[in-house]
């Protein structure tokens, strides 16, 4: 399983502590994707951020709902390459 | 460059046109909604659907933006910027409060040479910004873009917001949005369209300022707000390399 995860990129310089929240599933669970797909949008400090596929495969579990929060380097969703 | 008169579904429907497509170019748009209207950041999307089932956008011009933060009243007190940014661009290569940091700062010091004293708020100073604030009993206000303070946003001496930011990173592009109040805001419009009560009105004028309290009431045209801006970002977007490493 691959996880889907927002970038560390988007964390830079941002406090421990502060989460993202969903804002957005653009797929569901079962859906195939291709890399680089937008999967979902999230928010962290007022910026809203695209989520991408890290791999062609099938979405296999959402694991954050919309409007649900989450820590860095938690994964939102698994991915079946 | 004139003044642009806009309304907040035409910004908003420009906002999504640039990053539809990859941008190769910074773009930018500045300007001033003549009408009032209400964008929501994107998280309060339930807002917006009870505020349209509730046939409120009969009332004022209600729209959802793909950014986040809260709530903005536009309309003749507040001037509006949108720029787009390449994914390469200086401003745009890191993360996004390197991003919030060099638009705060380019407003604070636009501001600044327009005789308003002004500055970016740096990440260290957010929690003594927001404690003198609740300590004056004036609680942030999420809800509203104007009634919390984000990184790098531009408030006086007071830690009085003037600029709020927002943004929305693609594979595309950058979008940064920014807008600075030019006069005060009729805030008990906002609270009365939100269902607030009126008294978070008072907050929310106590927790902002504006150019023309600033400049006690002598305000600068709008005009001269848009050509210093739109001088300063030429300065800061063209001149520089469009590529990362450089620190502006």
């Amino acid at each position: 399983m691959t996880p889907v995860t927002l970038t560390d990129e988007a964390w830079e310089d941002v406090d421990p502590g502060v989460e993202a929240l969903v804002d957005k599933w653009l797929v569901q669970e079962g859906d195939a994707v291709e890399v680089g797909q937008p999967l979902a949008n999230a928010v962290l400090l007022k910026t809203n951020f695209e989520i991408t596929a890290p791999a062609t495969g099938t979405i296999a579990k959402i694991l954050v709902q919309t409007g649900e929060t989450f820590a860095r380097g938690t994964p939102i969703a698994t991915l079946l390459a | 460059m004139t003044l642009l008169l806009s309304t907040a579904t035409e910004d908003q429907l420009w906002n999504r046109e640039q990053l539809a497509r990859v941008v190769r170019d910074p773009r930018w748009r500045i300007g001033i909604c003549q009408q009032p209207g209400v964008v929501l950041g994107c998280s309060q999307r339930a807002v917006h659907d009870r505020l349209h089932s509730e046939g409120k956008r009969n009332e004022i011009e209600v729209v959802l933006r793909e950014s986040g933060g809260g709530a903005v009243l536009v309309g003749p007190w507040m001037l509006s910027l949108s720029l787009a940014l390449p994914r390469d661009h200086a401003w745009s290569v890191q993360g996004s409060l390197h991003s919030y940091r060099q638009l705060g700062r380019l407003f604070a010091e636009t501001l600044r040479a327009g005789g308003v004293g002004a500055h970016a708020l740096c990440p260290e100073k957010m929690n003594d910004a927001q404690i003198a604030l609740r300590d004056r009993g004036l609680p942030p206000l999420a809800w509203a873009c104007f009634g919390d303070l984000s990184p790098w946003e531009v408030v006086n001496a007071e830690g009085r917001k003037l600029v709020g930011l927002a943004q929305r990173r693609r594979s595309t592009g950058t979008l940064l949005v920014a807008g600075l109040l030019v006069e005060r805001p009729p805030w008990s419009m906002l609270c009365a369209l939100l269902d607030h009560p009126d008294r978070l009105a008072d907050i929310l004028r106590q927790r902002t300022t504006d150019c023309a309290r600033e400049l006690r009431n002598t305000p600068t045209p709008l005009s001269v707000w848009v050509q210093m801006l739109h001088a300063a970002l030429t300065d800061a977007l063209t001149r520089n390399p469009c590529v990362a490493s450089t620190e502006a």
